[in-house]
């Protein structure tokens, strides 16, 4: 079908395959137009993503807690404390006195070193724990609680690359049992050596170590951590110079399972590491962050075995953990722990303040962890840890012992504990540097790593704080509620008071002309000069009405007439424009029909605006006040001007408080330089979207319940 | 101005129920009309013909004060209700209009359910009596009742547009006014409707004054008892050729002009 030019001279229109290539042309300019519109309308959605994104990005993640108290530590003092002030209680750093102590007295417990109770086996009568019986296999196999495997630890390229660490570590596989035993430890497992000396010759790809004469004779191989394993590693270290010949050095320091893993890894500074428990994830990562291949070899186990004499009785052949809590710092009689045995004093020997023996049972028979603990055990710790007068404190809110376990629990934490976030990391962080994050917390001493919701029902509900974990917004989102409500109230029914009179009733006057061009001006004016006005007017001028002093309810501390009244009527000002400009427009788009059969039928004016016209035009008026209150609502600079309080935790309670807002409270986070006010006041950012989200969907509701017009 | 002596608006004084002296409009410095003299029989239907601008709305509208809505417009001349000019600035246009009532070219209800849509305008002139009875009354006497009287809740927008504009006058008849303007009522329906619109004009004129502004020919000649036709100035100043009987203007126009309009020679 081909277009022609009926009866027209050729050429007054495209014609044919003219015609058509024409029509082309035509249709290219429209998609070019529809792939424009197109792209304007993915770019805007992908804006809008992005910021949504960003600020979710900062709200959820990984952060280093740091207790400022190890809560180890506190649990470790107390159980220790009680135990070293319970009466009959002979303590001693020398295990062979608490042996002999407890040997010669029918009523007498004790604990210490296992090997101690070997070489004392005629006289003493080691009780099995929970059923389980006090053996070298139970102990290795941890089914003992109060056994711990022993460990040395170095790295892959320390042992390939320095032959003296390579034969060193072989020589102690190899006398490891011998040592172990002779030290008072459990001897490792056949198992266990064979697998240590399995993984030696994987990695230096040798069958046996280097003659000591071929080791370099200045070289220093460096021992530090545990000092459990300490004694091993020195006798080790002694044994290795003697009788291999090394002309060099071998030095064995302490520190601690930690300090060991860190210098190994971090510093490198040592080239052995004596652990008493195996390396964690943060420990490995902290290793591998710093390219370093940790290999562990199991040593030997530590055991501590409670006593009594061979002349007891009446214990049975164990003891469960509660029993053996109860003896250690509560019971004063052994009838006290169990009603048939009998009505005797508890002697108890136990190894002194300094030993790590008394460290380790305090924290394998009393927990290491503050959810272990029981109310009592939790009471007490809180109320030896705090001052005097902040106990009062707490006793005057409400008494310490009438609150619930649950809320002992979180007093210990927040007031003995004191966990601070000290660094915080986004959500694509936590995502995908997952290991250097671990490592980085790993760093900080007595910090663990926790994946954080910034944005809670807490954080909403909490007021301002200046610890960005304990601060919350609930003031901010009262002062906004209350800010915006004033604004609203002053510009909605001025506003539309205004428009009705300049659409419907104006005469087009130099003043209406006047009156019309000012309010357009007046929109277009930059917020801050808003906020200028409310400073000069209502804060300095109107300060006594403002302030509330003049109706005699003011607030001394708001007297100078920075309150939710000054920011309302600003802001009620500001948008006061905006909802003049939309509510004119609604109501000029009222057809011309409409208002003409309401006057034919012989309404008045004011019957016409009323019954007809306001009602038709206000779902257009409620656009514009929907567009107008967000505005308000997240306005930020004339607020400053205006006055909003820096710091403010009582919700305000009326038009004449103080207060603070939520884009006043953004800003002052945002501003902070601390990573944690920036976490949340993308927290804010979210609940201040979701806020203007839901105003906007009520508001948009309601308008379309009225707009549901017949 | 004096209450209607019966409330079929008839008078015994005059047999005119309306009469525009020398009116002219302006609409700013445009002369839309000039020098228009009608006498309105009183029972009678009344059609306005004319060329497209010749002013039919303009003189149409002059009689209830409609124009006092456009800002621009200005009226000269008289317009006489009951011996008395309705632009004398003693007269309230409310008054005028509520006695004058006026449908409009295109069905225009209110936003508001069909029983609401002739409440209102009793309600806003002070009806004491009983409501629903004048609803009733009102839609029978604009022969809508029978359509509407099970969904008078229901939207005055959800009827056709031949049922709409029977709405119209039914509100418009409904607050009692004596005239009723027409201006081109049934130029946006389908002929069907269109008829019925004409059936109830020739019920109503037993009751009510009609003027009716039409550019239907055959409409005028159905249904109007006199016929004013209007035509421009080459100024396009519009006025009025000639009045009479519509069997007259139709079959033995004194005037040229008319006859060429009349037998489609013109416009
Ligand atoms: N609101 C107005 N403002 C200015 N001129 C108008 C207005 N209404 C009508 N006119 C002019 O007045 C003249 C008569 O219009 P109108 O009475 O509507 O004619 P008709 O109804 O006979 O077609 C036309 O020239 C028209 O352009
Ligand atoms: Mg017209």
């Amino acid at each position: 079908m081909a277009v022609t030019n009926q009866g027209m001279p050729p050429g007054t229109f495209p014609e044919g395959d003219q015609y058509l290539d024409f029509v082309r042309r035509r249709r290219r300019v429209g998609t070019f137009f529809r792939t424009l519109f197109f792209l304007a309308t993915v770019l805007g959605i992908v804006i809008l993503a992005t910021l949504l994104l960003d600020v979710t990005n900062d709200t959820f993640g990984y952060v280093a807690v740091q207790n400022q108290v190890d809560p180890e530590t506190v649990i470790d003092r107390y159980y220790k404390e009680r135990m070293l002030s319970m009466p009959r209680t002979v303590t001693s750093e020398d295990d062979v006195v608490l042996a002999e102590g407890v040997a010669v007295r029918a009523n007498a417990i004790g604990f210490f070193g296992y090997a101690y109770y070997q070489e004392r086996t005629d006289t003493l009568r080691a009780l099995a724990l929970d059923g389980v019986e006090p053996t070298a296999e139970n102990a290795a196999s941890g089914q003992y609680f109060l056994a711990r495997p022993l460990y040395i630890y170095t790295s892959e390229r320390l042992l390939r690359q320095r032959p003296e660490v390579a034969a060193f570590v072989d020589f102690f596989l190899q006398n490891a049992a011998e040592v172990a035993q002779e030290a008072g430890y459990i001897t490792p497992g056949e198992q266990d050596l064979a697998e240590g000396r399995r993984l030696w010759q994987e990695t230096t790809g040798l069958t046996a170590s280097p003659a000591a004469n071929t080791l370099p004779a200045d070289s220093v191989i460096r021992a530090a951590g545990s000092s459990t394993v300490q004694p091993i590693t020195a006798r080790v270290a002694e044994r290795f110079k003697a009788e291999t010949g090394f002309a060099g050095e071998v030095v064995v320091e302490g520190g601690g399972t930690l300090a060991g893993f860190r210098r190994l890894c971090r510093d490198q500074d040592i080239q052995i590491a004596n652990a008493s428990r195996a390396m964690e994830r943060p420990d490995v990562n902290t290793c591998r962050g710093n390219k370093v291949e940790p290999l562990a070899f199991d040593i030997g186990t530590d055991a501590i075995s409670v006593v009594v004499s061979q002349q007891n009785d009446f214990l049975p052949a164990g003891l469960t953990r509660e029993q053996l809590r109860k003896i250690f710092i509560e019971a004063e009689r052994w009838s006290d722990v169990d009603p048939s045995w009998p009505n005797k004093p508890i002697l108890r020997f136990i190894p002194g303040a300094d030993s790590g023996t008394l460290d380790y049972f305090v924290s394998q028979v009393y927990g290491d962890s503050l959810d272990d603990l029981p109310r009592e055990d939790l009471l007490a710790i809180l109320e030896t840890n705090i001052s005097a007068g902040r106990l009062r404190a707490l006793n005057a809110e409400r008494p310490v012992e009438e609150r619930s376990t649950e809320e002992i629990y979180d007093l210990v934490i927040a007031e003995v504990i004191k966990p601070r976030v000290v660094e915080s990391w986004s959500f694509t962080e936590s995502l995908f540097r997952r290991a250097e994050i671990e490592a980085a917390v790993a760093e900080i001493p007595n910090a663990s790593m926790e994946f954080r919701r910034w944005l809670t029902w807490e954080f909403i509900r909490s007021p301002q704080s200046s610890v960005p974990t304990l601060a919350g917004i609930r003031t901010a989102i009262f002062g906004s509620l209350w800010v915006t409500l004033i604004a609203f109230l002053v510009a909605v029914p001025l506003g539309v008071a205004a428009a009705t009179y300049l659409e419907e009733y104006s005469k087009g006057t130099r003043l209406d002309g006047i009156i019309e061009t000012n309010i357009n001006n007046l929109a277009g004016v930059p917020s801050i000069i808003y906020g200028m006005l409310g400073l000069a007017v209502f804060v300095r001028f109107f300060g006594q009405i403002t302030s509330g002093l003049a109706f005699g309810i003011g607030d001394p501390s708001t007297a100078n007439g920075r309150t939710i009244l000054s920011a309302g009527l600003t802001l009620g000002l500001l948008i006061l424009p905006l909802v003049i400009i939309n509510a004119r427009e609604a109501i000029r788009a009222v057809p011309r029909a409409l208002r003409e059969a309401a006057y034919g039928l012989g309404a008045t004016k004011w019957q016409t605006v009323r019954s007809h016209v306001l009602p038709y035009a206000l779902p257009g008026i409620l656009t514009g006040v929907i567009l107008s209150v967000s505005r308000a609502f997240g306005e930020t600079a004339p607020l400053i001007v205006v006055g909003v309080s820096t710091f403010i935790v009582i919700d305000p309670s009326g038009p004449f408080s103080k207060f603070t807002t939520l884009p006043a409270q953004i800003y002052q986070w945002v501003s902070r330089p601390q990573e944690e006010f920036q976490r949340i006041a993308a927290a804010a950012i979210l609940v201040l979207l979701t806020l203007l989200l839901l105003v906007n969907a009520t508001a948009i509701y309601l308008r379309n319940r009225f707009s549901r017009r017949y | 101005m004096a209450a209607n002596p019966s409330p079929n608006g008839a008078s015994a004084d005059s047999k005119y129920a309306i009469e525009a002296r020398n009116l002219n409009v302006f609409y700013g410095g445009f002369h839309a009309v000039k020098d228009i003299n009608l006498k309105i029989e009183r029972q009678k239907i009344t059609a306005l013909i004319g060329p497209s601008g010749c002013g039919k709305s303009t003189v149409l509208r002059a009689f209830n004060r409609m124009n006092d809505l456009i800002p621009v417009a200005r009226t000269e001349g008289e317009v006489l209700f009951h011996g008395k000019n309705i632009y004398d600035p003693d007269v309230d246009a409310v008054e005028v209009r509520r006695r004058v009532g006026m449908v409009f070219q295109k069905p225009n209800p209110f936003p508001k359910s069909i029983y609401e849509n002739i409440a209102w305008g009793a309600r806003i002139n002070g009806f004491k009596g009983n409501m629903d009875d004048l609803v009733e009354e009102a839609l029978r006497g604009a022969a809508l009742w029978d359509e509407v009287k099970d969904k008078l809740k229901e939207s005055g927008y959800s009827l056709s547009g031949g049922q709409q504009q029977r709405l119209c006058i039914a509100r418009a008849i409904a607050v009692k006014p004596e005239i009723i303007l027409m201006d081109e009522p049934a130029s946006a329906l389908d002929p069907i409707a269109t008829l019925r619109i004409e059936e109830l004009m020739k019920d109503l004129v037993k009751n009510y004054t009609i003027i009716i502004v039409t550019h239907n020919m055959q409409q005028a000649a159905r249904v109007s008892d006199y016929t004013a036709f209007f035509t421009v100035t080459p100024e396009r100043t519009g006025y009025l050729e000639e009045f009479g009987p519509t069997k007259e203007i139709f079959t033995n126009p004194k005037s040229k002009i008319t006859e060429d309009y009349i037998t489609g020679r013109f416009g």
